[in-house]
């Protein structure tokens, strides 16, 4: 028998005990997983501990070779940390890699980072570096890569550097840099990370899609040509119409012993715009292998036109929120709590699910955390109440305002915000709908007064929270700033137990929903569909592309 | 005939450089640069932030200036940040400012940078205008003789059932706009719904390599709307020649129908018919905007859709100077070729 943890060393106590309620049905297995994985349990070692064997996964031989064509955005490269789409972070993949990789079965395994060990008080992290690992242009892989690259995240003055936020424990408030021996490089394969105050989001956030790994030389301007340490190389990037990666041959690849793959000489992503129709004829006419995703209509017809349908249940949702910040004709109609509200609670989430991504999920609560994080509390439903709602427009004189309501041009989205503005004008809400394209809709998302923005899901439910509703972060699209959901969720971040985490949680949940910072409807089931042969290319819970385990059946 | 074409390129020269102004004005407009900017930059710039990054990548000079730098004829921008680093509209990675050229315009063969596809102008627009030059290059090559052949055979007997079939024919496919005709030709021939799928609903794979079942669809989208309008032009003008006195004269004579419409009307019947031809180049040239979106075929069409809704000045300036040089060239040729359809015209 193996070893349960990466490292070989005793079990962390706090997985044990998860182990405990998992057994005891208080926490789903898939929630199990990904908190057993993150304290660097094994997966196979974590399926031990509650006493199940690792289910074998039933995956077809894979051909070696075959060049595969996928349906995807084709985005700008742009330096990890600042990427802002699972798409670009897709496109270079195959060449710039991640410490970890979080996986469907709600597991993280390591990738650049063998191994990972975490103190009981959850501030004392020591990593160990996957020791065959190479840069493509020969260097070894080594602990000073791990540490500049955190160092990297933590520059929390470089404009929308996301992974900031993630790492903001690590971060001095001061200089804005990483703190003064937070990162300590023990010896080549050993990097330490001394938090100055517990973090249990720290392992997860690596496994976010731009915490991508670079090399020394990194260099934005050099775009799809710098050095990585994966098995592909971009061959050439088309901004709008294709990419393409090549297996390099050149480069010996620390995964194909671990992990097994690449498979594939070429992976090509075709870019056929923001219509699903599109996508669908793409399929249809044998241009591509795999879709990126498919929606609403489009899941069943594809499925009936024999194409393989994968799913993953995420918590991947979308926000229709005011933006407390923007201004309308000089004033700021959002400032108000009582306005928010109203528009939460003129709006049905489950007619919003229905309509809007044809029942396929489940129904949300306007507070962004889901069932699936393992620190979610049941708070009870929100309920669409028209008379409260017209009273507080009322008592707030913004009953004859005219709302402006954005929403890309897509198919879920848009619909979903239809729902939503059908659902307001029914309350008797003035709402004018904005539908602009999908080319000129992300140039300003988070300025819009009131707009609709998908949110890809995360591990834990106080993730979302750090990235999205602290006071001033980059991607605060709400322009809520609230002192005490800040507090609260500094709180939150240092309590690796998710039983006393819920209690902060509750009370996170709670604020969210009191202050109507969004309408927030459903959690949705994400679906991929490719042609039969395909292998390893199912829908990630993520939306990542691991381009190693693709190819095609032998 | 020398004079004659020099003094329409000196009209060409003038006319884009007119367009182009007029283009540079209107995406240079503060609005439009704020929005650039932020694409630019980032999307949650402040306002300061929005101010010193235009006036750092050269977008606070005087308009005029700047026109003049985008055609070479002024000094390109330069800028030094606080670090001591220069940095310039003719300095990039690969050409270091000690080496930099002073100008870099039109002038000097650069036309700049895109900003939405993040490559050289230059050598998207070669790229893009060469992909709906092929498609063009066989919208033609199946339209021309089509139309030719139902003109002809409508207009040589005026008002028979041969005439008013192909006419109902023709006038109802250019009455059929190409996204509806797109739209039905793609439900009926390549999708699952009618079953026939002879052809691909998508020319993405077109651009690597043609075939007929991925370019038949947008080929007859294209053909069909420009087919009938030439058809109907081809008819009038034959119709008009089959009453003139010479082919009377022909037919007492007793030649052969058939030799009558060949040998001696067909010349003259193709003179107006000609000059719309040549229209149809340009005019080809935005009906692709549609088709291009429709098949997901990324030509000429698909990047003035890019450029136009992410405000990239330098590629929409590059779009404009290829409209003009295509429309002048073509009217150019039609007037060339007019003279040797018809010797009774003269360039004086």
């Amino acid at each position: 028998m193996t070893h349960p943890t990466l490292n070989g060393r005793p079990v962390h106590p706090a997985a044990r005990m998860y182990a405990e309620e998992c057994k005891a049905g208080k926490l789903s297995r898939r929630e199990f997983m990904a908190r057993a994985t993150a304290l660097g349990v094994t997966a196979a070692g974590a399926y031990g501990l509650i006493g199940v064997r690792q289910p074998a996964v039933a995956q077809p031989a894979i051909a070696e070779g075959g060049d595969m064509k996928m349906q995807m955005d084709v985005l700008p490269i742009k330096d990890p940390r600042i990427s802002d789409f699972s798409q670009i972070a897709n496109a270079v993949r195959g060449t710039l890699e991640y410490l970890v990789e979080y996986n469907n079965d709600g597991s993280i395994r390591g990738m650049l980072l063998e191994s990972w060990e975490i103190s009981e008080d959850a501030k004392t992290y020591t990593l160990k570096v996957r020791p065959n690992a190479k840069w493509n242009n020969g260097e070894p892989f080594t602990a000073a890569d791990v540490a500049r690259n955190i160092e990297r995240w933590c520059e929390a003055e470089v404009p929308a550097n996301s992974m900031a936020s993630r790492m903001a424990s690590l971060v001095d408030p001061d200089t804005k840099m990483a703190g003064e021996g937070v990162i300590e490089v023990v010896d080549d394969m050993t990097v330490k990370l001394n938090l100055p105050k517990p973090d249990i989001t720290i392992i997860p956030g690596m496994a976010d899609y731009p915490a991508a790994i670079v090399h020394s030389s990194y260099d934005e301007a050099l775009g799809k040509d710098n050095v990585g340490t994966g098995p592909f190389l971009i061959e050439s990037h088309e901004v709008g119409v294709q990419c393409t990666i090549v297996r390099n041959t050149e480069h010996e690849w620390w995964g194909t012993e671990v992990y097994g793959g690449p498979y594939l000489d070429s992976l090509q992503f075709v870019d056929y715009g923001t219509d699903p129709a599109a996508w669908l004829a793409a399929l249809e006419s044998e241009e591509v292998d795999a879709n990126y995703e498919s929606v609403g209509e489009y899941i069943d017809l594809l499925t009936d036109l024999g194409f393989v349908k994968s799913e993953a249940v995420t918590t991947h949702t979308i926000v229709i929120r005011p933006n407390q910040l923007a201004e309308v004709d000089g004033k700021k109609p959002y400032e108000d709590v009582r306005v928010r509200k109203a528009l939460a609670m003129a709006v049905d989430n489950a007619v919003c699910l229905e309509l809007g991504y044809s029942d396929r999920g489940t129904t949300a609560n306007n507070d962004h955390v889901s069932p699936l994080h393992p620190e979610y509390a049941d708070i009870g439903p929100v309920e669409r109440d028209v008379e409260s709602a017209l009273a507080l427009l009322e008592e707030a004189g913004m009953l004859d305002f005219e709302h402006e309501l954005m929403s890309i041009d897509d198919d879920w989205r848009r619909n979903t915000t239809d729902a939503v503005a059908a659902q307001l004008r029914d309350a008797g809400i003035n709402v004018k709908r904005t539908i602009l394209p999908g080319s000129t809709f992300w140039n300003d998302w988070t300025k819009y007064p009131f707009s609709s923005t998908n949110w890809n899901g995360r591990p834990l439910g106080v993730q979302i929270y750090a990235l999205a509703y602290r006071s001033g972060e980059a991607w605060n699209e709400f322009g809520w700033a609230n002192a005490e959901f800040d507090a609260l969720l500094d709180e939150a971040l240092a309590i690796a137990d998710a039983d006393k985490r819920r209690e902060v949680s509750a009370k996170m949940q709670q604020l969210v929903r009191d202050e109507g910072v969004t309408i927030q409807p459903y959690w949705r089931t994400v679906y991929r569909h490719t042609r039969e042969g395909v292998v390893g290319a199912e829908r990630h819970i993520s939306d990542e592309i691991h381009a190693y385990k693709y190819g095609f059946a032998a | 005939m020398g004079l004659f074409i020099l003094r329409r390129i000196v009209i060409m020269i003038l006319t884009a450089l007119c367009l182009t102004f007029i283009v540079f004005v209107l995406t240079n407009l503060q609005p439009n640069l704020e929005k650039l900017a932020k694409t630019q930059g980032n999307v949650r710039m402040t306002d300061e932030q929005v101010a010193t990054w235009l006036e750092m990548n050269g977008y606070t000079d005087p308009m005029l200036s700047r026109y003049g730098q985008w055609l070479g004829l002024l000094p390109g921008w330069t800028r030094e940040d606080a670090e001591g680093n220069v940095t310039g509209r003719c300095i990039s990675r690969d050409v270091p400012a000690d080496v930099a050229p002073e100008r870099c315009g039109v002038l000097q063969g650069d036309w700049g940078w895109s900003t939405v596809l993040r490559d050289e102008v230059s050598a998207i627009i070669g790229t893009r205008l060469g992909l709906t030059g092929i498609l063009m290059f066989w919208v033609m090559l199946l339209m021309v003789p089509m139309a030719l052949i139902m003109g002809v055979l409508a207009g040589m007997r005026e008002g028979s059932r041969l005439d008013r079939s192909l006419s109902t024919v023709s006038i109802a496919s250019t009455a059929t706009p190409e996204y509806v005709s797109g739209v039905i030709l793609i439900a009926v021939f390549a999708s699952s719904a009618v079953g026939l799928k002879w052809f691909k609903g998508t020319a993405t794979s077109a651009m690597d390599g043609i075939t007929f079942e991925n370019f038949t669809l947008p080929v007859v989208t294209i053909a069909l709307y420009g087919m009938g309008y030439i058809a109907r032009m081809t008819r009038a003008s034959m119709t008009e020649v089959m009453t003139a006195q010479y082919i009377r004269t022909a037919r007492l004579k007793g030649v052969s129908f058939p030799n009558i419409v060949l040998k001696h009307a067909l010349r003259n019947a193709l003179i107006a018919p000609f000059t719309v031809i040549m229209l149809q180049i340009p005019w080809l040239l935005n009906g692709v905007v549609i088709v291009e979106t429709l098949f997901n075929y990324k030509g000429f069409g698909w990047t003035l859709v890019q450029a136009a809704s992410n405000n990239d000045i330098e590629l929409l300036l590059g779009c404009s100077v290829v409209a003009v040089v295509v429309v002048l060239v073509t009217q150019l040729i039609s007037d060339v070729g007019y003279i040797f359809l018809n010797p009774r015209i003269r360039i004086s």
